[in-house]
């Protein structure tokens, strides 16, 4: 189902992506909602969650994305894989308008404005919090606020449970329209929003939203219980609790550096990716999304990958989020343990290690097929990741956290392995599928291990009885790094041993100290990304093969480490300018996908990318402190 | 039959059945660390929740195999293959609904599946038969807790 139908009243993009905008009623910016091909641009999506699961709405009002009962299970509504068959829950005018959103302050609630030539309407949607009433295992509430005249609504569940296998007739029961599939059940609750009807696949109504008048619609699901039925009164106060935990939660964020507001919202985006059951992490809320429009660079995203660990304990530890990060450290720590010494790519956020890859039966984002769930990037060796361990539990150490007599234990031992491991080739931290090479960032990160337990032991936080050895590898993986992995020619560093190919994951090798900013080779190496990778404020992973088909767009994470490198060599104004557009290249709430088209400005790639917004906000303290 | 015989049973077995679970971490067969689980319901210091575990693990032991007393004094019977019976019992529903369900909900710092933004788990919950610490974990579990029950019915034989 389209808001517009394509090629009807849509309005072609501006170079950057944007629609031509006008302003909206709250300030925000008002647009008339398009699709192509019954999908809307992956910029038009904002995401609320509860910190168990998450929710994709377009700026029409259509919720595509919806996992419940968690973050990585099978979803209930995926029409941003499969307009046709993924399922969604659409809610909008039903006739012409423009539509302005904006994240209520401080919270992860989402406020959609509509205007029409009959009036204007506004749309709140939620992911509610569980109060001290007897909640919904999960619960999306929709209100809807008449402000002025009198607007024709439509509304629309369509149910598939199963990644859009099943597609259950829903049915009346005691007068509440509930589709259930196995031991997963949801129910449709509507107060003055019309009469809900059952059709063979979905539970429909229209109803006049009048000034001054206020219609609520709420999910209720459950999985292997009873479905809990509340009460509209119930139901507006859990919405309402919702916006002010939220609040608290952001009031107490300690961020008073640059771009704050940017900042905030990454801190929130952030959380919304924190799967509070366990406190572990996922990279992002959606799976295979692609990284090229009908490309088959289509991965499931809902993993912790060890690979963000370094960015988001010093994010959680410089925004005070002194719980977060206590919970995620230890996430990490008992998630590694049954692998130990060994460390997988990527963990379950139940903490377990396997992730089986496997395509679904699903058209994809505008024909991007594969759509794969699970991520055979598990299995795969990525050297960087023993890097980003032991400087995780370095950073956590300098904070003041400890370890006990186990974790000190295996850090060392962790240590030890990458001593006897570092020499071989491997998949490196972009994950090709290709041939294993020796990567340069990966060897960088393999110093950055060594060098952190040493420093660990130096402060007798883990056992030190092999520091010898750590030292005398230490020295050996920079001779190897220098002398292979360096190029003359470009004066910089190199993606792997004996190219001339760069790599923009070098940054991330330099960022974490394996030389210090000020070294002619890091800026050379900086210099060589600027000018060989960066086109304008987008900055590609790197230009050689990986073994898959298909170009990508630019990935937005290597542009704010681009800008925190240029801050820590120095180059603070050029550094805020690159900030200053990057900036401007987040949606209309201020999210970010994983990649961009350079071309159109298209939003590319899972969202919202926890990584883009990790590397903001590291970008943005190291801005901060070179400016200052 | 001997109360006493089953308290020394009961601290035997506890013994016993810790080891187990401890080498079967070291094994990297699962991450269940009962004292550990256990001690964090206290604090989250992590060397002294275990320290503190581990004296709650052995007075549990103690009251288990008090509760395994009682049923064979009731029955007029003990022996070491009736406790076996018992430690199977007893781990499944250790499995099932004491870790699985019950600790979760009176744990402090363990994360249920309710559990939502903005608080964050400092433990992982078990799952369903403490699958989220391991597949090994529910084999690794009941091996011990079979142990545990042969012991202290063995000990409880003991002439009193």
């Amino acid at each position: 189902m389209t808001a517009t139908p394509p090629g009807r009243g849509r309005t072609p993009p501006e170079p950057n992506g944007r629609r031509p905008q006008r302003t909206g009623p709250d300030g925000g910016t008002a647009v008339r909602p398009a699709r192509v091909d019954g999908y809307a641009e992956l910029r038009d999506y904002a995401v609320v969650g509860d910190g168990r699961s998450a929710a994709l709405i377009a700026l029409d009002g259509s919720v595509d994305w919806l996992a419940w009962p968690d973050l990585d299970s099978p979803t209930l509504f995926a029409a941003v894989l499969d307009h046709a068959r993924g399922g969604r829950f659409t809610l909008r005018p039903d006739v012409p308008h423009t539509a302005a959103r904006r994240y209520l302050p401080g919270t992860n609630v989402l406020e959609t404005t509509f205007t029409t030539a009959d009036g204007t309407v506004r749309l709140t949607d939620a992911l509610t919090l569980p109060d001290a009433s007897l909640s919904p295992s999960r619960e999306l509430v929709r209100r809807v606020e008449g402000l002025a005249g009198s607007v024709p609504m439509r509304w629309s569940v369509q149910p598939r449970f199963g990644y859009g296998a099943r597609a259950p007739r829903p049915a009346h029961r005691a007068g509440v329209p509930v589709a259930t599939s196995g031991t997963d059940a949801v129910a449709v609750r509507a107060w003055d929003a019309g009469r809900p009807r059952c059709t063979a696949d979905s539970v429909t109504a229209r109803f006049r939203a009048e000034a001054g008048t206020r219609a609520l619609i709420a999910l209720s699901y459950a999985h292997q219980e009873p479905l809990v039925l509340p009460a509209r009164a119930e139901c507006e106060a859990r919405l309402d609790r919702t916006v002010a935990t939220w609040r608290r939660w952001a009031d107490g964020r300690t961020y008073a550096g640059p771009w704050r507001e940017a900042v905030l919202r990454s801190a929130l985006a952030l959380k919304l990716l924190v799967f509070a059951p366990s406190g572990a992490v996922a990279a992002a809320a959606t799976c295979s999304l692609p990284e090229g429009i009908g490309g088959e660079r289509n991965w499931d995203y809902r993993f912790s990958w060890i690979r963000d660990s370094v960015f988001t304990l010093d994010a959680f530890l410089g925004l005070g989020c002194a719980q977060e990060a206590t919970g995620y450290f230890w996430w990490l720590m008992h998630a590694s343990q049954l692998t130990h010494p060994r460390l997988r790519v990527l963990y379950r956020l139940d903490g377990g290690a396997r992730a089986p890859e496997r395509t679904l039966p699903l058209s994809g984002y505008r024909g991007s097929a594969p759509v794969r769930v699970g991520n055979a990037a598990a299995e795969q060796l990525q050297l960087d990741t023993y890097g980003e361990l032991l400087q995780t539990a370095w950073l956590n150490a300098t904070a003041g956290g400890r370890f006990d007599a186990d974790i000190a234990r295996r850090l060392a031992e962790t240590a030890d392995f990458v001593c006897g491991l570092w020499r071989r080739p491997d998949a490196g931290i972009w994950e090709v599928r290709s041939a294993p090479e020796h990567f340069t960032q990966s060897k960088m990160m393999c110093w950055v291990a060594l060098d952190r337990a040493l420093d660990l032991a130096r402060r007798r936080l883990i056992p030190g009885r092999h520091e010898a050895r750590w030292r005398r590898e230490r020295q050996a993986v920079a001779a190897f790094v220098d002398t292979r992995c360096f190029s003359p020619r470009l004066n910089s560093y190199v993606r792997s041993t004996d190219s001339d190919d760069l790599d923009a994951g070098l940054l991330l090798g330099l960022l974490h100290g394996y030389r210090p900013p000020g070294d002619p080779r890091t800026r050379g190496t900086v210099d060589a990304v600027q000018r060989l990778l960066r086109n304008g404020p987008y900055v590609s992973r790197y230009l050689g093969s990986d073994g898959l088909p298909g170009d990508e767009g630019a990935f937005l994470a290597c542009s704010f480490w681009l800008a925190e490198a240029l801050a820590r060599c120095g180059r603070a104004d050029e550094a805020v300018r690159l900030m200053e557009q990057l900036i401007a290249l987040a949606n209309d709430v201020g999210l970010y996908s994983e990649e961009i088209d350079p071309a159109t400005g298209a939003f590319l790639g899972n969202l919202p990318q926890g990584l883009t917004h990790l590397a903001l906000i590291s970008a943005a303290r190291a801005v901060g402190e070179a400016v200052r | 039959m001997s109360l006493w015989a089953a308290l020394a049973g009961g601290f035997v077995g506890t013994l016993v059945l810790t080891t187990a679970l401890r080498a079967a971490n070291a094994l990297n067969l699962t991450r269940i660390d009962l004292p550990f689980l256990l001690g964090t319901v206290l604090t989250s210091d992590r060397n002294r929740a275990k320290a503190l575990g581990y004296g709650i693990h052995f007075v549990n032991g103690q009251i288990f195999a008090l509760v395994y007393y009682a049923v064979f004094a009731a029955i007029g019977y003990s022996s070491w293959w009736l406790g076996t019976v018992f430690g199977l019992v007893h781990g499944l529903f250790a499995a099932t609904a004491l870790v699985s369900i019950l600790l979760p909900l009176v744990h402090p710092r363990m994360g249920t599946p309710q559990t939502s933004a903005p608080d964050v788990a400092l433990l992982e919950p078990p799952g369903f038969l403490m699958l989220n610490y391991g597949t090994g974990t529910p084999t690794v579990t009941l091996a011990a807790h079979l142990v545990y029950g042969a012991i202290v019915g063995g000990f409880s034989a003991w002439p009193g």
